[in-house]
């Protein structure tokens, strides 16, 4: 079997995981749970993966709205 | 998934000011050619060319400059992406641009450097015309507004003079626009004013034609209070003393003489800038005190609206409140002198002289950090103006603290304070005093029992020469409006130290007390060791797995913001601070938690004593004396009944563990609670060093990093940096600490899975960031009451309904008369 072996920190793999137990039993991604920082999972989804984790990355970081102008 | 990439420390960004000091030409090569420099020197400053000022502070070395002057194609426009990049090249600076402190940017923003000689004279000044943004520490940026405006015209500069000075400090000749824009907005302020004169209001103005022209206004024309006669004219009265504008064409002279002193000596000049700005105050005066006024009375209810109608939304003649207190005399003096050995800081000082500028006591607000003398600033503005006082406090809490403060500064008797609140209802003798209350007592609207509704006719009927309301920033606007429509004062001051909300009411306080008169710079009062010098930090805990694990479950959102309070790593941060804090150091200890489940649990954990919206008055008075005196007690857990106005000077170490989402007033007003300057420990005089310390512990990869963030904006513009600690724990090493064990973490993880919906939330919602949510609740979920904000849940005034009070029936439902036997009966006579 082909996969992907991913290396990320605690919550990260926290939050994949998450993600593949919101999918249907036959979508779902992780092939192997491997220990606490280490997942196996199927070579399409990474690309995807990156992104999402990225968006959640940014849910949590706060930018100061621009001044708009003054007058 | 490391953490977000976050900017702490806010550094003097890049501000369009700057780009007079860069050299504009069009670059053919992208910027990111040269990436890491930060160059905006040309190359070879000739003698007349400007050298900017801040080239060091930007940490431009002279190294840049040799390499840029190698390859000159290769100029570099800094900032140019940016979006809100401006190119302001075209701007002349004048000669000795050197010597002057300020940038004026067409666009109204002020740009001060602080290390400037004359920055204090500049600071004042600005402060005086233009809103404060940012002040980290080297540049601070203003903007010019007309409500800041307003304000200075308020207080007694005029155009011409604000235009003058301005020019005068500025390193470029003013923008046209800018002349334009102060011309226009102050053209047509101070000529109106609003005079409580015998108990009703009038609408004062030396040019009638003026008052016509208001009186064509729809809603001025409902307010207004015809003349009964069918006399169509205006009240006309002699105008002021002549006194006061005798002595003022003295000042004018003087200062012209400065004038031309300074005219030969294009250095801006301190003492001229200082004599420009009295001798614009004194031709002011001269000009309104010679002439006859004018004015028309208007409803009182409709005074508000009146107001807000001729701000420069509406009608463009903003209304000055003033109020002649020395020539009052149909309200009754109160004897009340501060004591002598009061001293009051510079910034004290200055904030009354604007209050008073002109022997006349204007209507506003003053805004101070906490801890920085709030109320010795109100008590002086009452022992000036020597009338009843009537002064509005969050809580029953701080009723008492201010009676406190009243002796403490004055040498009024416990007879001429009264206070009222739910549980004493006292009223003072004699014919003037002080009267302390909460603004719910006073705009409570349901039944209120005999003895406090003799009260609130006092307080309603008498005409109080000087309203003090502290903590303005909390008060909803609509709660305000009712309070001032009750009360009848010749004079407000509001008093705060956060004039930011999440609402953005602020702007409604300008017609409801007065524009800003003074505002200080919390690092110039750290510096001079006013307030204390605090280190603020942001520690960051990793979540544990398994806590993370139900965070990220979807079926967990209510509970989310309880599993990132709870998180394990978090509660042994608190507990190695608190040890550490309490043990090393022997420091007094607050623990803020919004939420109270958290609130509960950390305490019981670590055994210390906790206040929060339930605890009863005595329990809560008990807690924090002893806090205060014994050594026992040295931590504290506060809900966010703790947030305003719980005076604990002792306290110098703040740790946070769960707070109300974004709000910024939250985090300063948190802040505020250890700002009180602090006694050095003895041996340590470093004037560097820290001795107050704020922790916000924050759970890593949660919503809370974002809140955090947004937090400190408010702290941030005021020049304050957070640290971030992203290890502490590493360094507690294997300090005794609790929950380190997985089935302990486990535990503590199904508690909070088990806890109810309404425990898991924050202290429930009846009182929100700021707003004492009034209709379009979003998440009401209990029956709200204001006594829970102040602190007063429990105590609130209540009156129940006995039955015995009951009108007799005399009538049977259907409405007939009943039977003379029944009708007796009811009526007790059989």
């Amino acid at each position: 079997m082909r996969g992907v072996l991913l290396q990320c920190d605690v919550p990260a793999k926290e939050f994949i995981l998450s993600l593949n137990d919101s999918k249907p039993t036959n979508e779902r991604f992780v092939i192997l749970d491997l220990d606490d920082t280490h997942l196996f999972v199927q070579p399409t989804v990474v690309e995807w993966l990156e992104k999402r984790l990225k968006e959640f990355n940014e849910e949590n970081t706060y930018q100061p709205p621009r001044r708009e102008d003054v007058r | 998934m490391g953490g977000p990439s976050k900017f702490k420390i806010k550094l003097p960004s890049f501000k369009p000011e700057l780009a007079e000091s860069i050299e504009v030409k069009e670059s053919n090569k992208p910027a990111q050619e040269k990436p890491a420099k930060r160059v905006r020197k040309r190359k070879a400053p000739s003698p007349d060319e400007y050298i900017p000022v801040g080239a060091e502070i930007e940490g431009i070395g002279a190294d840049d400059i040799e390499e840029l002057s190698e390859n000159e194609d290769e100029y570099y426009k800094l900032g140019a992406e940016d979006d809100e990049f401006k190119d302001y090249a075209a701007l002349k600076l004048k000669p000795d641009h050197a010597n002057r402190p300020l940038w004026v940017c067409p666009d109204g923003r002020i740009f001060l450097e602080t290390f400037s000689p004359v920055y204090r004279q500049a600071y004042d000044f600005l402060i005086a015309i233009a809103e404060p943004v940012c002040r980290p520490e080297c540049v601070h940026e203003y903007v010019l507004t007309p409500h800041s405006l307003y304000a200075a015209v308020s207080i007694g500069l005029n155009t011409q003079t604000i235009i003058t000075v301005l020019n005068r400090l500025s390193k470029v000749q003013l923008p046209p626009e800018i002349n334009a824009f102060i011309q226009e907005s102050t053209g047509n302020y101070g000529k109106v004013k609003l005079v409580l004169h015998r108990n009703k209001f009038w609408v004062e103005s030396p040019y009638p034609d003026i008052l016509r022209a208001l009186l064509k206004d729809e809603v001025i024309k409902k307010a207004h209070v015809a003349a009964p006669e069918g006399k169509s004219g205006f009240t006309v009265m002699a105008g002021l003393t002549e006194q006061a504008a005798l002595d003022l064409t003295k000042e004018v002279e003087m200062a012209e003489v400065e004038e031309i002193a300074d005219g030969s000596n294009p250095e801006p000049d301190a003492a001229a800038v200082d004599l420009g700005v009295a001798a614009a105050e004194a031709l002011a005066r001269a000009e309104t005190t010679q002439r006859e006024l004018h004015s028309f009375e208007i409803e009182p209810s409709q005074v508000e609206h009146v107001k807000a109608r001729c701000l420069p939304g509406g009608l463009n003649y903003p209304m000055l409140e003033e109020y002649d207190f020395r020539n009052d005399t149909v309200n009754p003096d109160l004897n009340i002198e501060l004591k002598p050995h009061v001293q009051h800081r510079p910034y004290q000082e200055k904030s009354m002289a604007k209050m008073f500028g002109n022997g006349r006591a204007r209507s506003g607000i003053i805004v101070l950090p906490c801890g920085a003398g709030k109320s010795l600033v109100g008590i002086t503005a009452a022992a000036r103006i020597k009338k009843s006082v009537l002064c509005l406090v969050t809580n029953s809490v701080s009723v008492d603290q201010w009676k406190h403060q009243f002796k403490l500064w004055t040498n009024l008797q416990d007879h001429q304070i009264s206070r009222f609140t739910s549980d004493q209802k006292e009223s003072f003798a004699g014919v003037s005093g002080v009267t302390i209350t909460t603004y719910t007592m006073v705009s409570y609207s349901g039944r209120r029992s005999e003895e406090s509704a003799r009260v609130m006719d006092e307080i309603a009927s008498r005409e109080w020469g000087l309203l003090l309301l502290d903590e303005v920033h909390v008060v909803p606007a609509q709660m305000f409006r009712k309070v001032i429509g009750i009360v009848k004062a010749h004079c407000k001051l509001g008093l705060t130290a956060t004039l930011v909300r999440e609402d953005e009411r602020i702007s409604d306080l300008n017609f409801l007390i007065g524009p800003k008169l003074y505002e200080a710079n919390w690092l110039d009062l750290t510096r001079a060791g006013h307030i204390a010098n605090v280190q603020c930090a942001e520690v960051w805990c990793p979540m544990t797995k398994e806590f993370y694990r139900e965070y990220l479950k979807k079926d967990n959102a209510a509970r989310r913001q309880l599993l990132y309070v709870m998180n394990p790593n978090k509660f042994q941060a608190c507990q190695f601070l608190i040890q550490y804090h309490e043990q090393v150091r022997g420091d007094k200890i607050i623990v803020f938690s919004d939420n109270i489940f958290a609130l509960r649990e950390y305490a019981q954990r670590l055994r210390k004593p906790f206040i929060y919206g339930g605890t009863s008055h005595q329990e809560r008075t008990r807690v924090l004396a002893a806090f205060k005196r014994s050594a026992e007690v040295s931590t504290v857990f506060l809900s966010k009944v703790g947030d305003n106005s719980i005076d604990i000077p002792e306290a110098n170490v703040l740790i946070q563990i769960s707070s109300h989402a974004g709000s910024r007033r939250q985090e300063a007003q948190r802040l505020g609670r250890i700002l009180r300057a602090k006694k050095g420990k003895p041996g340590s005089q470093a004037a560097d060093e820290f001795n107050a310390f704020f922790y916000t512990l924050v759970s890593k990869d949660t919503q809370e990093m974002y809140y955090s963030t947004k937090r400190q904006q408010f702290l941030i513009d005021q020049g304050y940096s957070f640290k971030v600690i992203t290890n502490l724990l590493d360094a507690a090493g294997g300090a005794n600490l609790q929950l380190s064990t997985r089935d302990e973490q486990l535990d503590v993880l199904a508690k909070v899975l088990a806890a109810g919906e309404e425990e898991a939330g924050v202290e429930v919602a009846d009182v929100t960031d700021d707003v004492i949510r009034t209709k379009r609740a979003l998440a009401q979920r209990t029956t709200g009451n204001l006594a829970k904000l102040s602190g007063a849940d429990g105590l609130t005034y209540m009156e129940y309904d006995t039955g015995k009070a009951q009108k007799p029936r005399l009538t049977t439902k259907s409405g007939k008369m009943r039977h003379i036997m029944f009708r007796k009966h009811a009526q007790g006579k059989l």
